[in-house]
Formats: structure tokens, sequence, C-alpha cells
């Protein structure tokens, strides 16, 4: 397996086969006298800010953290040791509902489309 | 028996899908100043047409992904954003031109100005994508885009020197308008090689939930669905070269006269039939182009997505094509000429060409995704010149905007 073609920027879905992102970054543990470990996937737009560059990365990081109104904001993470299949797609044995991975999509269901008639 | 009667179902989308605002100005324009001349356009882009929307839905029926997915989970993001951002900025401005054109046939309907309708139109295509499912956005409106075949009965009526169309379907040079002889031959081009029209067509594999029992009915559907399509084009550039050049309109630069076409055969008729036409071939587009900004969002960073879905179910995804929808109208609503943003906007599409269909090469060899189903010589022949087309008319298209277009 090779992280890069085979991991990153692939789909991840939830133990529903629920689509909540692509692999859009990778973190790895540094360890002594032993190979690098993959430890977590990241998802969401700091993840991504970040591919594209430091700059972007804390242009994202800043906008999420104004967003949520939080004063620090991280990558969303899933553990490695969740992960359950790989082809194609990436299955996680998670519930996105339990994540925050989502929690953008929720706070637009809840204030935007859900307010429009018919949704 | 099933699968006979999805096929021909599946043709008669593709037929009645394929006419919008870009394939009937670019026909019409090059009909009026060239005559049969540039037939050959038409055919050529029918022709690539047709195998990126076989290998488009091919990759979906096997993979289960479409090309947007693939492009992403393929190339990694940092290349991704190039085809997202440029994908993004030409269907913004081909939405627009769609949105125009029904506005357009409202203006020629009612009487009330464009710029007025523009909002009005937005809002019917938003309520359909709200409501609606895939299965009444596809079939329903294609079925209802059948009437754009009075192009080709028109055609056919004027008894053209159909010798003459079969010369003008081999490239040939121009007599006159040189600059703008090729700036037409360009936007046909990207009229007909709309990347909207295979992505699309890969997420619709999706949504009718396409295997790999699919992939002979997806062949005939490209082939057949396609041809189909394009011969209305040529029926459109067969009325404009016999009614409006042969009248002396050889400059097309205003809609309105555009429902001059088909007067001359049908009468009174004619009229009705062209603002009908044109409402339903745009209307049909601008919810494809609305659906496929969504649809290449979504997947692009991997969200939930399918237009089958309530929109509570999918809130980013709805929320895409709600901002698409009603940004584009903005263009219209302020007043931007609908015709000059449609020959603008197809130029731009083929420019934008090598960006979209490069990854075919890839993602279609690519045994990971497509297995056994990989690409044979012949398409991958298709593949290596379609992109050096792209490449060609990227590179053109700028000067011959500027020497030749209106």
């Amino acid at each position: 397996m090779q992280l890069l073609r085979d991991i990153l920027d692939k789909q991840v879905v939830d133990r529903e086969q629920v689509k909540i992102g692509k692999v859009d970054g990778l973190v790895a543990e540094l360890r002594q006298a032993k190979p690098p470990r993959v430890i977590a996937v990241e998802l969401g737009s700091i993840a991504l800010g970040r591919r594209l560059g430091a700059v972007p990365g804390r242009w994202a990081a800043r906008l999420v953290a104004r967003l949520s109104g939080k004063r620090q904001t991280r990558p969303h993470r899933i553990a490695w040791n969740k992960v359950r299949d790989i082809g194609v797609d990436i299955e996680f044995d998670i519930d996105v509902r339990q994540t925050k991975i989502f929690a953008w999509q929720d706070w637009l269901r809840e204030h935007v489309i859900g307010r429009i008639p018919g949704a | 028996m099933k699968k006979l009667l999805e096929i021909s179902l599946g043709v008669v989308t593709s037929v009645g899908g394929f006419l919008e605002v870009g394939s009937i100005a670019t026909a019409a324009q090059a009909g009026a100043l060239f005559g049969f001349q540039l037939v050959w356009a038409v055919v050529l882009g029918t022709i690539c047409i047709i195998f990126l929307v076989e290998m488009a839905g091919r990759f979906a029926a096997v993979s289960h992904h479409t090309i947007a997915d693939g492009i992403r989970e393929r190339f990694g993001f940092n290349a991704f954003i190039w085809p997202l951002l440029a994908a993004l900025f030409v269907n913004f401005l081909v939405l627009s031109a769609e949105i125009g054109g029904v506005a357009i046939a409202a203006e020629l309907a009612t009487g009330v100005g464009f710029q007025w309708c523009a909002l009005p139109v937005a809002f019917f295509v938003w309520l359909l994508l709200w409501k609606g499912t895939f299965g009444l956005i596809e079939k329903g409106m294609s079925m209802l885009g059948l009437v754009t075949l009075c192009f080709v009965a028109a055609a056919v009526m004027l008894h053209p020197d159909w010798k003459e169309v079969a010369t003008g379907a081999v490239p040939n040079l121009p007599q006159h308008d040189t600059a703008k002889y090729w700036f037409m031959a360009v936007s046909i081009l990207g009229a007909s090689i709309s990347p909207y029209l295979f992505m699309f067509y890969s997420s619709g594999g999706i949504e009718d939930q396409w295997d790999k029992t699919y992939i002979g009915a997806n062949r005939a559907i490209a082939g057949l669905g396609m041809s189909f399509g394009g011969g209305i084009s040529v029926g459109v550039l067969i009325v404009a070269a016999l009614v409006l050049g042969a009248h002396g309109v050889t400059q097309v630069d205003d809609y309105n006269q555009l429902p001059l076409m088909l007067i001359p055969i049908f009468g009174f008729w004619g009229f009705v039939l062209f603002v009908v036409s044109l409402a339903i071939a745009c209307f049909g587009a601008a919810l494809e182009v609305a659906l496929q900004q969504a649809y290449l969002v979504a997947q692009g960073f991997g969200w939930t997505w399918g237009e089958d879905l309530k929109p509570r179910d999918d809130p980013g995804f709805s929320l895409v094509y709600t901002l698409s929808v009603f940004l584009a109208a903005v263009p219209i609503a302020l007043g931007l000429d609908p015709l000059k943003l449609t020959i603008f906007s197809m130029a731009l599409t083929a420019a934008s060409l090598p960006l979209t269909v490069v990854p075919f090469l890839f993602l279609l060899n690519d045994d990971h995704y497509v297995g056994e189903h990989c690409n044979g010589v012949i398409s991958n022949a298709a593949v290596i010149f379609i992109i050096a087309l792209g490449f060609v008319l990227a590179l053109v298209t700028i000067p011959l905007q500027i020497f030749g277009g209106t």
C-alpha cells in the first residue's frame, strides 16, 4: 500500500456508508528507532488549506475559528485504528453523527436550508 | 426487454437534452454567415462528445464514482483545484447564458424585457431542483425537449441540397471572414463538447444506480443519443443557412432575429415553436448545469449528495445549487446581452477543455477504478485526439475572440 496513492484524497465513508468527506490529510507519529506510523486521517477545510500551503492553512484556521466562535481550531481527525476497509473508498468504524465533522452541515440545516419551505 | 426500454428512454433523454442555448446560437450564427460550410464542426464536436460521454458513463457504472470524484481522488487536491475552479467559473457563465435563453424566450412570448424575467426564471429552476427528483428532471425535461426536433423537420421541409450539406461535413477552408470562421468553429466545438455534459452524465449514472450490466446500454445511449442530438444542431444550422443567410441576414447579433428562422416554414406557429423550443432547451440545460455545480463541489469534497434526497438531508449540496442559480441570474437581471454571453461562454468552454479531458486518459486506464473495462486502443486514441484538440482550442480561443468575436 502506498499512503499518497491509496489513502490520501480517497472518499471516506462511515459504517453506514454515509459519505463524510475525502482524506484531506494524514497524521504520522515519529518513533525512536522505528519507522513512523500513521495514527489518524484529517478531514475538513483546515487540512485542505494546509495542503495548499502554510498561509492558506492559517487563513482556513482563522476563518473556521471565527465562524465557529472558538479561539483555537484543529482539523477533524479520525483515528487510524478505526479503519475497517480500504478499497476505492475508505471505510471507518465510526458514526458520523457522533462526530463534529458535519457540524457545519447541521448548522446549515437548522438555520438556512431547513427554514426554506419544502426542505 | 427491460434493458431495451431503458436504452430507448436513455436515447430519448440525451436527444431531448442535447440542444441548449449554446448549440442553438452557435449553429444559427454559423449557418447564417457561412451556409453549410461549418457542418463539420458540429460533426466533429458530436463525435468527441460521444466518446467522452461513453467513458464518463462506463467509469460511473464500473467504479460507482463520478469523473469529479475520480479527478480529486486520483490526482489529489492540489491538482483538482484547477479543474474545479475552471469548471465552476465556466459553468457559472453557461448557467447564466441558459437563464438568459429562457428569459429571452419569456420576453418574446410576453413582451416583458428579459432582464425582468431573469430572477423569476431562476426561481422556477431552483424550485424544480428543490422539490423535484433526478428522474423528473432528467427524463421529464428531456421528453419535453423533443420539441426541438421541429428544427430537423424544418430542415427537411426546406429541401436543402444534401450533397452540399455533406460537403460541409468535411473540414474546409473559409472563402471570407477567416477570423470569424475559425472563431465560430471554436464556439461550435465548445458548445458541443461541454464539460458539464459529460460530468453530469457520470453523476446521472450514479443517481440512476448503474452497475456493470449497464456498460452496453451506456454505449448505445452515448452513441445514438449524442448522434441524434448532433443531428438537431445540424438541423438548426441548415435552417439558419436557408432562411436567414439566403434572405441576407448574415449577422445574427440579436436574439430577436432568431424566431424568424421557422416562420417561412410553419408561419405563425413557427414563431411559437421557436419560443417553446428555446425556453425548454435552455430551461432543461439550466437545471443540469446548476445541478452539476452542486455535484462538482459535493463530490470534490466528499460530501453526501443526491438530487433524490430531501434538501435537509444534504444541506451543503442544496446550498451550492441554490447559490449557483441565483448568482447566475444576476448578470442577466443587470441587462447583460444573453447572446453575447452565450457565444463568449462557449468559446471559454472550449478553452477550458484540457483541464477536464486530460484526466480521462488516466482514469479510464486505471484498473483500480475500471478493472477489466479499461479503455481500448480506439477510445484511448480518441481521448488523445480530444486532448490535442483541447490544447489547440485553448491556445487559439483568446486571439480569435479578439479578432473574430462579435
